[in-house]
């Protein structure tokens, strides 16, 4: 009986370790997403010639951050019609970094080949900068305002936020570029 | 091996197995290139699935319970 009692024991003390452990993983601590009124995390990464594209050089614009990659049915959707925003937006100080998430360069290269774009493409095949904005879904976008600071955040794609994005977008381009939180 | 010995033996293998368990990580959003793959999708053919639920459910009176929707794409 007692040694029953003892396996009991054992038992429930790795039931207790086993839940510490889960709970306190990694995983479990991670911060949530990045979200509205935050400064946007500092981005820098390669775009294909090899130069680097920062986020802070793109202070007084209005930055659209899309995270795709080529296995991403959404993003594969997303890509021509956030290049579209880009060309429709461009003349009044619009921008777009879309942040390629594809562990294997090559996937992201056929998929940008077959899709001429005008939007700027980085790399990031370890996903840091994915972590520093903690993406909760693949497609995820993220529009900075003038100011720098993430004014609106999207997670997934369908046609139907393409509206949103064009109203957001006309919202933040009309504010005006010296603003009260700016600098 | 004595009883006491058998125990702590014990004791320490499950705390092993918790902690191996507790190892257990979160794929992230953007780490889901291949749980993406289109070979992931148990039935890939929506067709054949299709017409295979309704075989089923006709000649063995069985429907249901066949997975979730999404299949294999981790996007979201």
């Amino acid at each position: 009986m007692q040694t029953l009692s003892r396996v009991f024991t054992a038992t429930g003390l790795a039931a207790v370790v086993l839940l510490f452990g889960l709970t306190a993983s990694p995983a479990a601590l991670d911060v949530r997403g990045a979200v509205a009124g935050q400064q946007a995390p500092a981005l820098r990464l390669p775009t294909a010639d090899g130069t680097y594209l920062s986020l802070a050089d793109q202070k007084g614009n209005v930055v659209l951050i899309d995270f795709w990659a080529s296995w991403c049915a959404p993003c594969r959707h997303a890509f021509p019609a956030i290049d579209q925003l880009f060309v429709d937006f461009r003349s009044r100080g619009f921008r777009v970094i879309a942040v390629n998430l594809d562990e294997k360069r090559q996937d992201a290269v056929d998929f940008l080949v077959a899709r001429p774009h005008g939007i700027d493409v980085v790399f990031d095949p370890r996903g840091d900068s994915a972590r520093a904005f903690g993406l909760t879904g693949m497609p995820s976008s993220y529009l900075i305002g003038r100011d720098g600071t993430i004014r609106y955040a999207h997670a997934g794609y369908t046609d139907k936020v393409l509206d949103a994005y064009r109203l957001e977008i006309e919202r933040l381009l009309s504010e005006p570029a010296g603003g009260e939180h700016t600098r | 091996m004595t009883r006491t010995g058998r125990m702590v033996l014990l004791t320490l293998a499950a705390l092993a197995v918790a902690m191996w368990t507790a190892g257990c990580a979160t794929v992230q959003p953007w780490e889901r290139a291949r749980l993406a793959n289109p070979c992931m999708v148990f039935d890939y053919n929506g067709g054949q699935a299709d017409f295979a639920s309704h075989w089923q459910s006709a000649r063995e009176g069985s429907s249901g319970g066949f997975g979730v929707q999404g299949g294999g794409c981790g996007c979201k």
